[in-house]
């Protein structure tokens, strides 16, 4: 378990997560490649806390913060995602077209 | 920390595989809720890694966070996707090759990144305790961080419920919160709900006209009866 | 205590458990109903016997895997939540320094084991079940974590043992008076009973487990059991003083506190599961967010002020 390791590891999950924000069509499966990718954050995060600064507090701090982004993400981006659905019944990115060229 | 691999090198690959397969499998599968609960599972993996690093509240707090958060995911997957238990195939995505060629594209440039900089060697102490330092750095040092992250928070909850409100901000919720139609543009499944209460708080002024005309023709005919 | 003796303990004492709380179940029904109770200690293991032979139900299209590991993960959340618990002043089982945190991550999975049980049969009172859990099962665990960081506070770390030994002069009991109280009321809803039984109740004809029979059935309602054991057990480690006892002997006769006092409060889970008024789900969230987690603020605070140097 070195930090390469763990950063390769990190960087396969922040990967998958950046396919599936850009392949999925539905809202919530978009939200859910987010959430992969900011997994591989916190993984990354931690790894450099435990590898790479001796246990600096702010690592761990840091980590909090991101978990912190990941609910204030998942909450604004559900209530939008209802917000737009009772609006314009759009459920999917290929149906929200009003600035397509 | 003579063999060639020990266990927390054994766990930790595997804790690694299960964290990206599920990942994989989390936009490979068609039932919906089981997408949501991989996810969950590739938390896990993720949060005993960090476990095996020596952080124990971080790696706990990750699955506490984490269960809580795939739960209402799934309840959000139930109400915005169309094949929430995977009864049938299906394959919602849009510009695939693309996709592929950007995650790969991200994953072999971190890799890169990572292999070729030269990264600090700096372990932490087996014995440090974790949770004090976190505690004693979150209300002391980085307190102003801490309390700007919770009034961040409070402002998500205030937000997200403002914009979900049943009395929305570009007016009532109710109209637009009906199922799609079985086609494009079509009614939806089920009994569909009373329009006109409705109609009556947008359209109010409308209704005098149509009733007018009536009137005046029975005032013309009542003229040209008598 | 070596790790084999400690695992044939907990396993021991959920077994245990789980038959005490069975047996608790029908004296109280016995004595809300006034009917004579029949056979009380063998009546549990029949009937878990009769539901071993019956026949496995299945519906159409059901998730099989999930339907399968539901039960399963609920009952090694309860393992875990036993394990968690220190059984004499040398350690538990599990002894981390987040023990309390992990627990708030067992109460988590308790609800997605529930959802997941409700979900997998493709059933509509099931589904309910598992979706009016889902809605009142998570408030309850915010107000059941601000209870266990205010029992946090006066032991200045969130290890179960450390919280043990800052009872040893005043139990958190009579320190905190909120706390036990407010946490009950999460051992109802972690056990489906009582006013908290959104997921399991009779009016929707057995809930989430509406369509199960057979061994799944059997293994449902003994991992429901179980984790009445766990709750206890952590109510009684966090809030009784856990193995802590009289002055005499406390090493050895550790293990036997701590199983008194898990019986009390598991007494004390069964009473308010027969006796507190059930309400429909809206009144609940209502009274969940405006009154009980109110409440735990202000046991919070008052946790704060006094631990405060």
């Amino acid at each position: 378990m070195t930090l390469q390791a763990l950063l390769i590891v990190a960087s396969a999950l922040i990967g998958l997560g950046l396919y599936g924000v850009l392949s999925q069509q539905s809202f919530v499966m978009l939200m859910m490649g987010f959430e992969l990718i900011l997994n591989g954050v916190l993984l990354m995060t931690m790894a450099f806390w435990s590898f790479g600064s001796a246990g600096a507090p702010k690592g761990q701090l840091l980590a909090i913060l991101v978990m912190a982004v990941m609910a204030l993400e998942m909450a604004i981006g559900f209530a939008l995602v209802t917000a737009v659905y009772r609006q314009r019944q759009a459920d999917t990115t290929e149906a929200l077209d009003t600035l397509k060229h | 920390m003579n063999d060639l691999i020990s266990g927390i090198d054994i766990a930790f690959w595997a804790l690694a595989a299960i964290a990206v397969l599920s990942g994989w499998r989390v936009f490979a599968t068609d039932s919906m809720v089981r997408a949501s609960f991989l996810l969950l599972l590739s938390f896990m993996a993720v949060a005993g890694i960090m476990l095996l690093l020596a952080a124990p509240y971080i790696g706990v707090a990750t699955i506490f966070m984490m269960a809580v958060e795939m739960m209402v995911m799934a309840v959000f997957m139930v109400m915005f996707m169309m094949n929430p238990a995977g009864l049938n195939p299906m394959s919602m995505v849009h510009q695939q090759p693309l996709a592929i060629g950007a995650g790969v594209v991200a994953f072999i440039g971190l890799s890169a990144a990572v292999l070729t900089s030269p990264l600090p060697d700096q372990p932490v102490a087996a014995d440090h305790r974790a949770i004090h330092a976190l505690g004693i750095e979150m209300l002391g040092d980085s307190m102003l961080i801490f309390e700007s992250a919770g009034v961040a928070l409070l402002s998500a909850m205030i937000g997200s419920v403002i914009l979900s409100s049943r009395s929305g901000r570009f007016g009532p919720a109710d109209p637009g919160s009906r199922p799609p139609g079985l086609c494009e543009g079509g009614l939806p499944a089920g009994s569909v709900p009373d329009e006109n209460k409705n109609h009556g708080m947008g359209h109010g002024m409308q209704h005098d006209t149509p009733n007018a005309a009536p009137q005046d023709t029975h005032g013309a005919h009542g003229a040209q009866g008598s | 205590m070596n790790a084999a003796t400690a695992v044939g303990a907990t396993l021991l004492l959920m077994l245990g458990g789980a038959w005490l709380v069975a047996v608790f179940d029908r004296i109280a029904a016995a004595l809300v109903a006034r009917r004579p109770v029949g056979s009380l200690w063998l009546g549990p293991l029949q009937s878990g016997a009769s539901l071993l032979v019956s026949r496995t139900n299945q519906t159409e299209h059901p998730d099989a895997l999930n339907w399968a590991l539901a039960p399963a993960l609920y009952l090694v959340l309860a393992f875990v939540g036993v394990a968690l618990v220190p059984f004499s002043t040398s350690g538990a089982l599990v002894d981390i320094p987040a023990g309390i945190v992990l627990w708030g991550a067992v109460e988590s999975l308790t609800v997605v084991a529930v959802f997941l049980h409700g979900w997998s049969a493709n059933a509509l009172f099931p589904l309910l079940g598992a979706y009016r859990y889902v809605a009142v099962g998570l408030p309850i665990m915010l107000v059941s974590m601000f209870v266990l960081i205010a029992a946090a506070l006066p032991a200045q770390s969130l290890a179960l043992g450390a919280i043990v030994q800052s009872q040893a002069g005043l139990w958190n009991v009579v320190r905190q008076p909120l706390g036990l109280p407010l946490f009950l009321l999460l051992g109802l809803s972690l056990t489906l009973r009582g006013p908290f039984n959104y997921a399991d109740s009779a009016d929707l004809a057995g809930g989430t487990d509406a369509e199960r029979s057979g061994p799944p059935r059997a293994v449902w309602q003994w991992a429901r059991l179980s984790m009445a054991v766990s709750f206890s057990a952590m109510a009684a480690t966090v809030f009784l003083g856990g193995p802590l006892g009289p002055a005499w002997g406390t090493a050895e006769l550790g293990p036997l506190w701590l199983t008194l006092k898990t019986a009390v409060v598991l007494a004390l889970l069964v009473a308010a599961s027969h006796l507190l008024a059930r309400m429909p789900p809206s009144r609940m969230l209502t009274l969940l967010w405006t009154v009980l987690l109110p409440l735990s603020f202000v046991g919070l605070v008052a946790a704060g002020i006094e631990a405060a140097p």
